[in-house]
C-alpha cells in the first residue's frame, strides 16, 4: 500500500495547490483530493466545540483555537477533533495510530494571509473519542468520488488498526503556492 | 437451592428512627397496599390473587411482519462497535426489539420472503482491536436472534450508512455488499446456499443498485455507471461502463437514490432528478426534471439529508426532505418533506415536519406511513404518507439513527 499512500498524498497536494489558485473566493479554502475523516454527523457544525482564542474582528472566535470547529485548519474536516482527545491538531492521542491515506484540503490562515495544504489524517484503533465533533462540507462530494468525500472512514485499509475510528487531525503539509 | 433469608430488611433497619418499622407492620402495610390495588384493578374480585409470573419468559414476534413496522438502523457514532437495528411499530408506537449488529453498521436487509434478516457486520477479536472478521449474520425475524453467519472478506466499506451499501438482487437470491479498502469491489453472497460467492471488481465505482435478478450497477466517479451482469452462480459475466449520465463536477447527484419499478431516481445537489431507466439491453437516462420552481430556487430551497428520498410505487409518489440553504448544505436536515407525482413530475404536497428530518422512509402497503428520523435526535416521527398528517412520535430510539428500512 505504500505506493498508493505516496501517490495519494503527492497527487492530493498537487491538486490542492492547483485548486487554491483557482478558488481565490474561498476565504476558507477547500479540500480537493484525498481522504478524510470519518463518518460524520451531517450537520451540527461544531455542536460542542468550546469557545477558544479569538481572531480579529469579523472572524469567528475559534479561528485560532485547535479545539474549535472554526479553527482555520478545519475548513474541510469531518469528525472528532484530536486536540480535544489527548492529541493535537497534528498528533494522534496516545495509543492510537495515524491513518496513512488522508483527505487533503487547502485552508486559508487569515492571521497571516496564507493558504496551506492541510492533511486530515484520522487516528485509528480505539473507539470514537466523542469530543468536539466538527463537520464542514466545503466541496464534499458523494461516495462515488472517494477522495473528495468526507463520508468515508479513512481508517479503512490504510491502517494496521483497520477501521476503528477515534478522531481526526489537521496537519499542515505545505504552504499552498 | 436454599431459600433466601426472611425478614432481612427489617433487621437491617432495626435501629434508630426505623425501629417502628417492624416486620409485622411492613407485612400489614404491604397487604393493605396490595388490597387497595386489587380493588382498583378492573375485573378483579376482592380477595382474588394474581398468578405467579413464569420464569425465563421471552417475547417473540408474529411470523409475518406488519407492513407498518420499520427497522431503524443506528451506527452508534460515539461507540461504533455497538451498532444496532431497532424494530418499531408505526401504528402503536411500540418498540418491538433490536438486533446488535457490530462495528460500523450500515443496515439490515430483510429477505424478500420475510423468513430471515441478513446483516453485514464487522467484529474485532478484542473489541476495537485484534483480528477483524466480517460476516453476514442471519437472524430469525420472530426471535430476533442469530441463526447463522457467512464469513465474507474483511473489506466491508465503513462510511455514513446508505441504502446502497448493501442490497439484494431482484429475486432475493444474491446479497451484494459494497467494499472499500480503499480499493472498490462488491462482495456477492448466495442467500440460498448461504455461502460467499466472490467479489466483483468495481474500480472507480461505488455502491450497489440492483436492476434485476442477475444485475446491478455502481456509480462511477466520472458520472458513468458500471452495468454488471451476473450468472446463476452469482459470478460477474459482464461489466460495462455506460455513457456519462451525470455531470459530477457541475452538479453531482447524491448516492441516495430510490427505485420505483424499473427506474432509479437520483437527485442532484441542486434538486434535479435524474431517472435511470432499467432496460433489458442497457441502462438509459430518462428526461431530467427539477424538484424546484424558479421561486423555490430564489428562496434557496434545496434537498438534503442522509436518507433524503423515499418513494411509494402504488401512489407513484416521490418524497424529498427539503431545507433552505446554500450549495454545501446537501447533508442538512429539513423541516419540510415535499411530495411529487412521478407521472406528472409535479409537486402535490408540502408536509411540515414536527421535528428536523434527515432520514425518511415510506411503507409499501396501500395505506402507507411516512417515518422520519434525524441522526442527531432520538425521536422517530410517524405520518400518514398519503395525507401528510402527523400521527405520533416514538422517543428514545437509539443514539444516532441513520437509515430506515422496511421489513
Amino acid at each position: 500500500m505504500k505506493w498508493l499512500d505516496t501517490w495519494t498524498e503527492s497527487s492530493a497536494r498537487a491538486m490542492a495547490k492547483r485548486t487554491s489558485r483557482r478558488s481565490l473566493l474561498a476565504s476558507l479554502g477547500a479540500l480537493l483530493v484525498g481522504a478524510s475523516a470519518l463518518p460524520l454527523l451531517p450537520v451540527a457544525r461544531g455542536a460542542e466545540t468550546p469557545k477558544g482564542a479569538g481572531g480579529k474582528p469579523g472572524q469567528p472566535a475559534g479561528i485560532n483555537d485547535p479545539t474549535s470547529c472554526d479553527y482555520w485548519r478545519h475548513c474541510a474536516i469531518d469528525g472528532y477533533l484530536c486536540g480535544c482527545c489527548g492529541g493535537s491538531q497534528s498528533a494522534c492521542p496516545p495509543g492510537t495510530e495515524m491513518s496513512a491515506v488522508t483527505w487533503v484540503g487547502t485552508c486559508h490562515n487569515p492571521l497571516e494571509g496564507k493558504d496551506y495544504v492541510v492533511s486530515y489524517n484520522d487516528c485509528c484503533g480505539k473507539t470514537s473519542c466523542g469530543r468536539c465533533f466538527c463537520n464542514r462540507n466545503e466541496r464534499d462530494t458523494p461516495l462515488y468520488i472517494p477522495f473528495q468525500s468526507n463520508d468515508y472512514n479513512w481508517c479503512s485499509g490504510s491502517s494496521k488498526a483497520n477501521v476503528p475510528y477515534h478522531c481526526s487531525t489537521a496537519r499542515i503539509v505545505s504552504v499552498a503556492r | 437451592m436454599n431459600s433466601p433469608p426472611r425478614n432481612t430488611a427489617p433487621r437491617a433497619l432495626s435501629g434508630g428512627a426505623f425501629r417502628w418499622l417492624s416486620a409485622a407492620r411492613l407485612r400489614a402495610a404491604a397487604a393493605f397496599a396490595l388490597g387497595c390495588a386489587l380493588a382498583a384493578w378492573p375485573g378483579q374480585k376482592a380477595g382474588a390473587e394474581l398468578p405467579n409470573d413464569p420464569m425465563a419468559s421471552v417475547q417473540s414476534l408474529p411470523a409475518t411482519a406488519s407492513p407498518h413496522w420499520m427497522w431503524v438502523n443506528d451506527i452508534v457514532f460515539s461507540h461504533m462497535a455497538s451498532g444496532k437495528a431497532m424494530l418499531v411499530d408505526g401504528d402503536s408506537g411500540h418498540f418491538l426489539g433490536e438486533l446488535d449488529v457490530g462495528f460500523g453498521s450500515m443496515r439490515v436487509v430483510p429477505a424478500l420472503d420475510g423468513k430471515v434478516i441478513f446483516s453485514p457486520e464487522t467484529y474485532f477479536s478484542r473489541g476495537t482491536r485484534g483480528d477483524r472478521t466480517d460476516v453476514v449474520t442471519l437472524y430469525d425475524p420472530m426471535h430476533l436472534a442469530p441463526i447463522g453467519e457467512i464469513v465474507i472478506p474483511p473489506k466491508r466499506s465503513s462510511n455514513m450508512p446508505m441504502m446502497a451499501n448493501t442490497e439484494l438482487t431482484d429475486d432475493g437470491r444474491f446479497l451484494l455488499i459494497y467494499n472499500f479498502t480503499p480499493a472498490q469491489s462488491v462482495t456477492v453472497v448466495d442467500t440460498r446456499s448461504r455461502t460467499f460467492v466472490g467479489e466483483v471488481q468495481t474500480a472507480g465505482c461505488a455502491l450497489v443498485y440492483p436492476t434485476g435478478p442477475r444485475s446491478f450497477f455502481s456509480v462511477c466517479a466520472d458520472g458513468t455507471l458500471l452495468d454488471v451482469r451476473l450468472d446463476d452462480t452469482g459470478r460477474a459475466t459482464n461489466g460495462q461502463r455506460t455513457s456519462r449520465m451525470f455531470d459530477v463536477q457541475r452538479d453531482p447527484v447524491t448516492e441516495k437514490a430510490v427505485r420505483v419499478r424499473d427506474t432509479w431516481y437520483f437527485v442532484s445537489f441542486d434538486g434535479t432528478i435524474y431517472p435511470v431507466n432499467i432496460n433489458k439491453a442497457a441502462l438509459t437516462l430518462g428526461p431530467t426534471w427539477s424538484l424546484l420552481s424558479a421561486a423555490d430556487k430564489a428562496q434557496k430551497w434545496r434537498p438534503g439529508g442522509l436518507q433524503q428520498l423515499a418513494a411509494h410505487a402504488g401512489l407513484n409518489r416521490l418524497y424529498s426532505i427539503m431545507h433552505q440553504g446554500p450549495l454545501e448544505t446537501h447533508k442538512d436536515p429539513g423541516k419540510e418533506v415535499w411530495v411529487y407525482d412521478l407521472a406528472r413530475r409535479a409537486r402535490i404536497q408540502r408536509i411540515a415536519m414536527k421535528n428536523e428530518s434527515g432520514s425518511i422512509q415510506v411503507t409499501r402497503d396501500a395505506h402507507p406511513l411516512l417515518f422520519s428520523a434525524f441522526i442527531e435526535s432520538t425521536i422517530l416521527d410517524v405520518y400518514n404518507a398519503a395525507s401528510g398528517a402527523y400521527l405520533r412520535s416514538i422517543n428514545d430510539i437509539g443514539t444516532t439513527p441513520t437509515v430506515l428500512v422496511n421489513p
